[in-house]
């Protein structure tokens, strides 16, 4: 395996229209990535509240992936309300010493396999290197 | 002999294409019951095999695939594919379409698309759903987003070592399975049977095809695909990243010598957006559009093209003469500059042709609905009613009646779809009075 | 073992043929599994959507074994509705399910002891998401089959007519005293050859001839509310006072004509002007926009219009040529035409940084689609009925894109129309002559003979002027319209719902979404209309049950979730008094809620969720994946 997986564990929130089949579209290319990762359905990520990321972390979560739409999100006004409201819960984190590289915001379009891909190894690494120290 | 099995629908569109699509959803929303019959493995037509489409630059999977679906799972619709159409014609007050099951050799209902067959398969064969530009096997899944995900054996170069039928978990590989023809009744039927690109070999200037790194702009369409054959931007011959790509806009179109008088009406789009994305792989290659007119008439699409020159995106006013192999594999192109003046030559990495559409279907001998001297169906009444062909009952969506684009094609299917549901009702209310 | 609040969640896994349990150790999930609290039975199955699979599930729902379902297998895109499907048919409610993505997301990616692991976990988020399903139903609005049509135009008359062959009851309002809009000003048609005047008949008699359709002329909509299938609206009817309007209503009179007559470039006048102002509301279940376009006006001196007397606009070419006796000469000002020039993209194609912004202060970038062709029709006419009249075309691309418009192209080569190329840097200079005899003469750097300095005197100028959209912002206003930059109503999306607002019901047809030829136009209004009948002809709207819902009981009406929803009138707040308390109650709309979920996030007290994707289901999920 490329990337060796980990204990740490990372939380993906994807988009049903973009991001969710886009994981789907890696696993018809059979290719693989570190099994630490969970994949959550979601609408649009704006649903969930600040607190919903800290308690995450509070439960022992290592690292979250927020895999958007971006711009096609298909909910008006979603897409920004996200980035901002990522923005907070950053600024939260600061507050509470956890390293903001914890949780990103992205966009992975339904056949995006190598982004995908990209990101899930790049937040293990990160997890990885964090939770050593 | 066993008597044809025989289907009773309100409306039968042929070809499962976008404009097909489109139409058969705006009908099944209306409740009426929808046969959709595909030629090909998969619907989805040209739209689910491109790369990013303009003018919105979204990917053509994630907005293709949600209609494809949408109609896979309608409860009033039905999807024939891998059906060969034998005739369409009118019989009193009904529609019938005669057609042909062709064997996939996999049992469509115990297959479960698992592709374990395909990875099974010992025999490469070149695949034309990515162009030809890479291999797929003897039995093989269309491609990855699909639709239905039935594998399909390709008899002309199956080995038959069997190893597919021994993988398969559920025993769905059957070696024997026959063509079946079948009948399908209804009172309205749609045409949206498409377009195929201009062919690229017949322009003896442009060298019929044998110029190494000259290639079709559907095959650029797979290479810009994230799914793509190379997953990068190469060229085919050496695998070499191009420094510098070129295009030659009306390939196969506004050429009288071809036969082919008409403007194609989406390549001078689909070349900016081709060169778009190729700067986006290749920021530092040279991108140049051999051009006539730049038609960007569209909605948001003057502006796609002033963003395309703000990029960098090289525009030269010049109709390509001829084409010929330049050293080392590259491609000259021999051109009358309009601007500067005089004959040039230029040499590029890898050309583009920015091939026209011609109709992909030609109703003669199956269905007696009128052609216009374009080959593509004939609308009667264009201004008023562009759906409307000389058949009664018969309506036409999409590129089946002259080039378009999507966005152009979908309003189209809606407009089809309108004539088609308007017409059954109006007909029903006749009939129970 | 049912869980202490009565869930019994029945977890069903695929084989999937060695598909999953190649890499996954199928027996072993389940057994685990069967150890979380509230887990009724977990069963195993070769393939679980085929029809022995499904008969595992209905046997257990019949049985009374299990009240929730989870199934563990391929991606939930394909075999979603196959399991809902079961589960309704054994008699339960289709949402108590999830779907645990054990393929695509597991057994395709990973492999060994880790695939398994994280099957058992998937698995177990499910359970947990499962736990805190509850019963849910589409949601289901009445709507009105009734739709109004605003504009009467082609693009409107065509809805109109449509709208009616589909059952559908129409009220169609158009503002002017006049039906045919734009098509009224024009003669011959590209590509057909048509008449105009014709086609504006035809659909017009259709309409009149029509018991479903109301037509109310000189009338505007003055007030909009309510949602898809519950629209009211209210119009006011009146005589006119526009100056354009009392003109054209004078040269009807004076032609002779009628109502039910149509007059060239004025229109066909179907009704009496109302001598009194009126209002009335209607309640109407969708709302077509057909409010066209008008042509560009350039600014004064802007190519020497409204400088020199012999710069014109094509729409007044083609009224000349139309009123220009037959066989007679080409005139201006009583002067023949000995030479003409045509000059593209007036109005259109402007470039930031290059044009200045025109009449009305706004650059318009788009292309007008149409103007290319009707100029080369223009020209073809000239040069085929009056062959002693040159024609000169400037261009910056010619865009004969359509079906039968680059023989107009090619014909007007044949007809020895002289084509000139500028870049839009270099634009042709109109200035007088002296002492020639013509009055103009036209300077361009021309592209096509590789940029040399070009002069030419002429007649006439003709600008083919682009096309803008009618202004309507009153009704962008009132009804909340999403407007693109153009300033043309804004689809939701070009390619997924391209006659659609955003707003569910409301529809657009023809050039007021973008320029656009007759059939294009007619195309849209065609689609529109297929749209209206999708969603009214049930005579109810069924919406998916996933919109938010308020608990009210955790309610204290701070109000931010509607602060925050992007959609207007999603959520309503509204005060009342109880127990001489104050207090703020928050309604959902369900038929307008997209259930995008902004609101969930802000509400302090968690009162608000959208059904079917609670806030408490992913903690509960979190939850297991954190403790597995
Ligand atoms: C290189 C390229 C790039 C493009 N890029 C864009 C873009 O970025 N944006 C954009 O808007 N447009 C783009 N287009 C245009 C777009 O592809 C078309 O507008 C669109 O695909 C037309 O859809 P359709 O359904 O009318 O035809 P098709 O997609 O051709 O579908 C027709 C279907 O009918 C089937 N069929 C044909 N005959 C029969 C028969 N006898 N029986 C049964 N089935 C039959 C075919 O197999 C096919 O599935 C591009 C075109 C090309 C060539
Ligand atoms: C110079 C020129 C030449 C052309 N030549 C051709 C040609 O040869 N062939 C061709 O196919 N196309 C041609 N066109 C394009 C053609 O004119 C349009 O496609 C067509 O007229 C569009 O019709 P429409 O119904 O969308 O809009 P319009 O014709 O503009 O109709 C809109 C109607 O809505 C009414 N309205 C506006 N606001 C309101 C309101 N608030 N309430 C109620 N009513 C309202 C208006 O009064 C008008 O009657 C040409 C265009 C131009 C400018
Ligand atoms: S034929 Fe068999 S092996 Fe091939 S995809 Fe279908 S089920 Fe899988
Ligand atoms: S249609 Fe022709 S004249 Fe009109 S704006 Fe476009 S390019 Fe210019």
């Amino acid at each position: 395996m490329a990337t060796q997986a980990n204990e740490g564990k990372i939380l993906i929130l994807a988009t049903e229209t973009c991001a969710y089949p886009g994981a789907n579209s890696v696993g018809q290319a059979h290719s693989t990535y570190p099994a630490n990762t969970y994949i959550l359905r979601v609408r649009a990520p704006a649903l969930f509240p600040e607190q919903f990321y800290l308690d995450c972390f509070e439960k022992g979560i290592s690292g979250i992936i927020i895999m958007s739409c971006g711009e096609e999100c298909p909910y008006e006004g979603a897409y920004h309300a996200l980035a901002k409201r990522i923005d907070r819960v950053y600024k939260m984190m600061k507050e509470r010493s956890l390293d903001i590289r914890r949780l990103r915001l992205t966009a992975i379009c339904t056949v995006c396999n190598r982004a995908f891909l990209k990101e899930v190894n790049q937040m293990n690494d990160l997890v990885k290197e964090l939770d050593e120290v | 002999m066993e008597s044809e099995r025989e289907m009773k629908f309100d409306a039968i569109v042929v070809g499962g294409g976008i404009a097909g699509l489109q139409t058969a959803l705006d009908m099944a929303d209306q409740d009426f019951k929808v046969a959709i019959v595909e030629k090909d493995a998969s619907i989805g037509g040209k739209m689910i095999r491109l790369s990013k489409v303009f003018p919105t630059l979204d990917c053509a999977s994630c907005i293709t695939t949600p209609k494809m679906a949408a109609a896979a799972h309608h409860e009033n619709i039905t999807i024939f594919t891998y059906c060969n159409l034998n005739s369409l014609e009118r019989e009193g007050d009904v529609i019938t379409a005669s057609l042909t099951q062709q064997p996939r050799y996999v049992d469509p209902v115990k297959c479960i698309g698992c592709r374990q067959c395909e990875y099974g398969c010992p025999v490469y064969v070149s695949d034309e759903e990515q162009g030809g530009l890479n291999a797929r096997k003897a039995i093989y899944i269309p491609f990855s987003n699909a639709i239905p995900q039935l594998a399909v054996l390709d008899a002309e170069n199956c080995s038959l070592c069997g190893k597919c039928a021994k993988v398969c978990p559920t025993d769905a590989v059957d070696f024997f399975q026959q063509p079946e023809d079948f009948v399908i009744r209804a009172d309205t039927a749609v045409l949206a049977t498409g377009f195929r690109l201009t062919p690229a070999d017949q322009k003896k200037q442009y060298g019929e095809g044998k110029i190494e790194n000259v290639i079709t702009s559907l095959q650029m369409e797979r290479i810009l695909a994230p799914h793509g054959p190379y997953q990068r931007v190469i060229r085919p011959s050496d695998g070499k990243e191009p420094d510098s790509v070129a295009y030659v806009q009306c390939a196969g179109s506004r050429d009288k010598s071809l036969g082919i008088p008409y403007c194609s009406r989406v390549c001078c789009m689909y070349a900016i957006k081709q060169a778009m994305l190729l700067s986006g792989s290749l920021p530092i290659a040279d991108i140049v559009i051999y051009y006539m007119d730049i038609r960007a008439f569209g909605k948001g699409y003057e502006q796609f093209y002033q963003n395309a020159k703000a990029m960098g995106i090289e525009f030269v006013k010049a109709k390509v003469a001829s084409i010929t192999q330049g050293e080392e594999q590259t491609v000259a192109l021999h051109y009358e500059n309009q601007e500067e003046g005089g004959v040039e030559t230029r040499e590029h990495d890898l050309v583009v042709l920015s091939l026209g559409m011609i109709p992909d279907w030609n109703p003669a001998g199956i269905c007696p609905v009128a052609t216009d001297d374009d080959a593509f169906i004939k609308s009667v009444m264009p201004k008023m009613a562009p759906a409307l062909t000389d058949m009664e009952g018969v309506f036409v969506a999409g590129v089946a009646t002259g080039p378009k684009d999507i966005v152009d094609t979908i309003v189209e299917a809606g407009s089809a779809a309108m004539e088609a549901s308007g017409y059954l009702v109006e007909k029903r209310a006749d009939h129970a009075a | 073992m049912a869980s202490e609040t009565g869930e019994k969640v029945g977890v069903y896994i695929c084989y999937c043929g060695g598909n999953i349990s190649d890499h996954v150790d199928v027996e072993k999930v389940a057994e685990n599994v069967k150890e979380v609290p509230g887990v009724a039975v977990a069963r195993t199955n070769m393939f679980m959507c085929s029809d022995p699979g499904q008969e595992l599930i209905m046997e257990d729902i019949k049985n009374g074994v299990v009240n929730r379902v989870v199934v563990a297998s391929c991606a939930p895109a394909l075999h979603e509705l196959t399991f809902r499907g079961a589960i309704q048919r054994a008699g339960m409610n289709p949402y108590l399910y999830d779907h645990a993505n054990i393929r695509e997301q597991v057994s395709w990616v990973h492999h060994g002891d880790a695939a398994t692991d994280k099957a058992a976990t998937l698995v177990a988020a499910a359970i947990g998401k499962a736990k805190h399903l509850k019963p849910l139903s589409p949601i289901r609005v009445d709507a009105k089959n009734h739709a109004t049509v605003i504009g009467g135009g082609l693009a409107g008359l065509r809805a109109a007519r449509d709208l009616s062959r589909r059952g559908t009851e129409v009220l169609l309002l158009e503002k002017s005293p006049f039906l045919g809009g734009q098509a009224a000003q024009l003669g011959k048609l590209f590509p057909t050859g048509e008449n105009a005047g014709d086609l504006i008949k035809q659909l017009a008699k259709e309409v009149s001839d029509d018991s479903n359709i109301t037509l109310r002329a000189c009338a505007e909509i003055i007030k909009s509310e309510g949602y898809v299938g519950n629209f009211k609206i209210t119009v006011k009817k009146s005589s006119p006072t526009s100056e354009e309007y009392i003109e054209k209503l004078d040269t009807f009179g004076n032609s002779k004509a009628g109502i039910g007559d149509f007059v060239p470039f004025i229109g066909l006048c179907p009704m009496e002007v109302p001598s009194q102002t009126e209002e009335f509301t209607q309640d109407t279940g969708a709302v077509v926009f057909a409010t066209g376009f008008k042509t560009y006006i350039p600014s004064a001196g802007e190519y020497g219009y409204g400088e020199y007397p012999e710069v014109i606009t094509l729409p007044q070419l083609i009224r000349m040529m139309a009123r220009g006796k037959s066989g007679g000469k080409l005139e201006i000002n009583g002067k023949r035409i000995r030479r003409a020039a045509l000059i593209h993209c007036v109005g259109s194609r402007h470039i930031p940084g290059i044009h200045e912004p025109g009449s009305d202060g706004n650059l318009n970038e788009y292309c007008s689609r149409v103007c290319c062709s009707a100029t080369l029709q223009a020209a073809n006419e000239i040069r085929e009925k009056h062959p002693e009249t040159y024609v000169f075309e400037f261009y910056r691309d010619i865009r004969t894109y359509g079906r039968g418009h680059e023989a107009y192209y090619d014909r007007a080569s044949q007809n020895n129309v002289i084509f000139f190329r500028f870049e839009p840097e270099d634009p042709p200079v109109i200035e007088k002559t002296d002492g020639s005899q013509y009055p103009l003469k036209i300077r361009v750097k021309d592209m096509l003979t590789f940029g040399e300095d070009i002069e030419a005197e002429v007649d006439l100028v003709v600008l083919s002027v682009g096309m803008v959209p009618n202004d309507i912002s009153d009704l962008v206003d009132m009804m909340k319209l999403p407007v693109g930059v153009d300033r043309f109503l804004l689809e939701v999306h070009p390619k997924l719902q391209p006659v659609e607002l955003a707003k569910t019901g409301i529809l657009l047809a023809g050039t007021c979404q973008a320029p656009m030829d007759i059939g294009e136009a007619c195309s849209a209004a065609q689609a529109a209309s297929s749209k209206v009948a999708t969603l009214l002809s049930r005579g109810y709207v069924e919406l998916d049950p996933f919109v938010a819902e308020i608990n009210i009981e955790k309610c204290t009406g701070t109000g931010n979730c509607a602060d925050v929803c992007p959609v207007e009138g999603a959520i309503q707040q509204s005060e009342t008094e109880s127990d001489g308390e104050k207090v703020m109650h928050t309604r959902i709309n369900p038929a307008l809620c997209t259930g995008c979920g902004i609101c969930v996030a802000v509400c302090p007290e968690n009162a608000i969720d959208i059904n079917g994707w609670t806030l408490g289901q992913y903690e509960a999920m979190v939850d297991a994946i954190a403790e597995c």
